[in-house]
């Protein structure tokens, strides 16, 4: 498999290597990783803010065929914490080198399926005591479920393939409160007018936004207006 | 308890997945009447091949009494391929933090009525607490669950009524079939626990889910003693 640098590839909009340092910043992790796999090209696609030397060390090792952290996280629907697969041999082959670059083998794995069978990989690490990676984790594993996603769907949505198939398609339900969003309307007024719960409202909201590539709902908005979905107002 | 069995773990569970298969078998073949394929006993279909998650119920004994599937709703899952009528033609929910939860089912044969923990009221609590408690603990806030309309009673006589529903209440087989929505959130599985009286752990240890594994499975073996369930054995055995 072919490793390829996104960071060499041209994003008009997004700078993805910004982006993982934000989310390092945002959430107080030391480094971020992702790695995409596209079963059609057969290829991987590497975005890290890790250490250069680390990089190459890693690129020249071909540790992305023997990674545990990607080969087998990608089983699992859920984030894998790296505690789980110490077992394994080539996790201590992987991380015993790691240690000498200063990254800690404490971290984890956050697995996005994407509707063509293409997976991607969000990984984060953070040096620190057991329990402050418990209390840390609870706190930031919801955000970081939806940035892996965001990143997978951008690097997806950016392949000549997958752009030729489109985004996800919006429900009905989707649309309707992206409208009354669009007309001014709060959560708890549209959840009123539909006589729906206000965690519907939020739910739908939340899988729109992520339909559209969008981190806010004025962002998703924007881009229902432009494509036609909804009716300025 | 409950053990969570996902593409990491499933080569040392084959018991307990047979188990499982066979289960799912006799409530949506048998009991519901679902359209679902069945070889040898098994109901197996496309979705098992993905490397799903399944949240598993076992008794004391060691044995499957309850269990649900968990797919990424960003990803292939049932809602966007196979149950387009519950839909109505209309695109499935996606998102980061929505899982989908299938085949929902407790073991009504073997389990009794009443709330003791060897009932079917109890299994069902115990697994929706586990089942939630996954989700959340993996950064999951919501659940979109297909499930049919008795399941969706238990649900509300357990204080875990689902918030709302996705498209219509779809005829499939003898009963039918509907898409509800639940949080993940420590109110809902406060109010399941309280109304269960479940207040320990739910998963099993380290120390017990060694012991259900195929390896040292203590349950199988000494059944083979006994000359029961040697048919089973042979068949998982031989593959």
């Amino acid at each position: 498999m072919a490793v390829i640098d996104l960071s060499k590839l041209p994003f008009p909009d997004n700078d993805l290597e910004k982006f993982l340092d934000s989310v390092c910043e945002t959430h107080e992790l030391d480094f971020a990783a992702y790695a995409g796999m596209n079963p059609v090209t057969q290829t991987v696609h590497g975005f890290v803010n890790y250490p250069q030397e680390w990089q190459t060390h890693y690129v020249n090792q071909n540790y992305v065929n023997r990674d545990p952290t990607l080969l087998l996280a990608k089983r699992s629907i859920a984030p894998v914490d790296w505690q789980r697969l110490r077992q394994e041999p080539s996790f201590d082959m992987v991380f015993s080198d790691a240690h000498d670059f200063g990254i800690s083998d404490q971290g984890l794995t956050i697995p996005v399926r994407g509707p063509f069978g293409d997976i991607g990989l969000f990984s984060v690490t953070r040096k620190c005591s057991a329990h402050d990676w418990a209390l840390l984790k609870a706190k930031i594993l919801g955000d970081l479920q939806q940035a892996a996603v965001h990143l997978h769907d951008h690097v997806i949505q950016s392949e000549a393939l997958s752009s030729v198939l489109g985004p996800p398609a919006l429900s009905a339900r989707e649309i309707e409160i992206l409208q009354w969003t669009a007309a001014g309307k709060s959560q708890q007024d549209t959840a009123d007018i539909l006589s729906i719960s206000h965690r519907t409202i939020e739910v739908h909201l939340r899988s729109a936004r992520e339909k559209l590539g969008a981190l806010t709902t004025a962002q998703a908005i924007g881009r229902a207006i432009s494509r036609g979905l909804i009716y300025p107002a | 308890m409950i053990i969570v069995i996902d593409g990491l773990n499933r080569h040392r569970y084959d018991r307990l997945l047979d188990e499982m298969f066979a289960l799912r078998a006799r409530v949506f073949g048998e009991r519901l009447g679902w359209d679902v394929n069945i070889t040898n006993g098994r109901e197996i279909d496309q979705f098992d091949t993905l490397d799903p998650a399944y949240v598993i119920g076992v008794d004391d004994d060691g044995q499957v009494v309850s269990c649900v599937r968990a797919l990424q709703t960003t990803g292939p899952h049932m809602l966007s391929e196979v149950f387009h009528e519950i839909l109505d033609g209309d695109a499935p929910l996606r998102s980061a933090t929505l899982w989908e939860s299938t085949r929902f089912c407790v073991d009504t044969e073997t389990l009794n009525h009443g709330k003791s923990r060897n009932s079917v009221s109890y299994a069902t609590c115990e697994l929706m607490i586990g089942s939630l408690e996954y989700a959340k603990n993996s950064g999951i806030s919501d659940i979109v669950t297909v499930i049919d309309p008795i399941m969706n009673r238990v649900l509300k006589r357990s204080d875990c009524a689902p918030y709302d529903y996705i498209g219509k209440t779809t005829p499939m087989g003898k009963v039918s079939a509907m898409a509800a929505l639940l949080d993940c959130t420590d109110e809902r599985i406060n109010r399941l626990r309280a109304f269960a009286g479940i207040t320990d752990d739910v998963f099993v240890s380290a120390e017990r889910a060694e012991q259900l594994s195929d390896q040292s499975d203590q349950f199988a073996l000494s059944h083979n003693l006994f000359g029961l369930g040697t048919e089973t054995r042979a068949s998982l055995y031989a593959r």
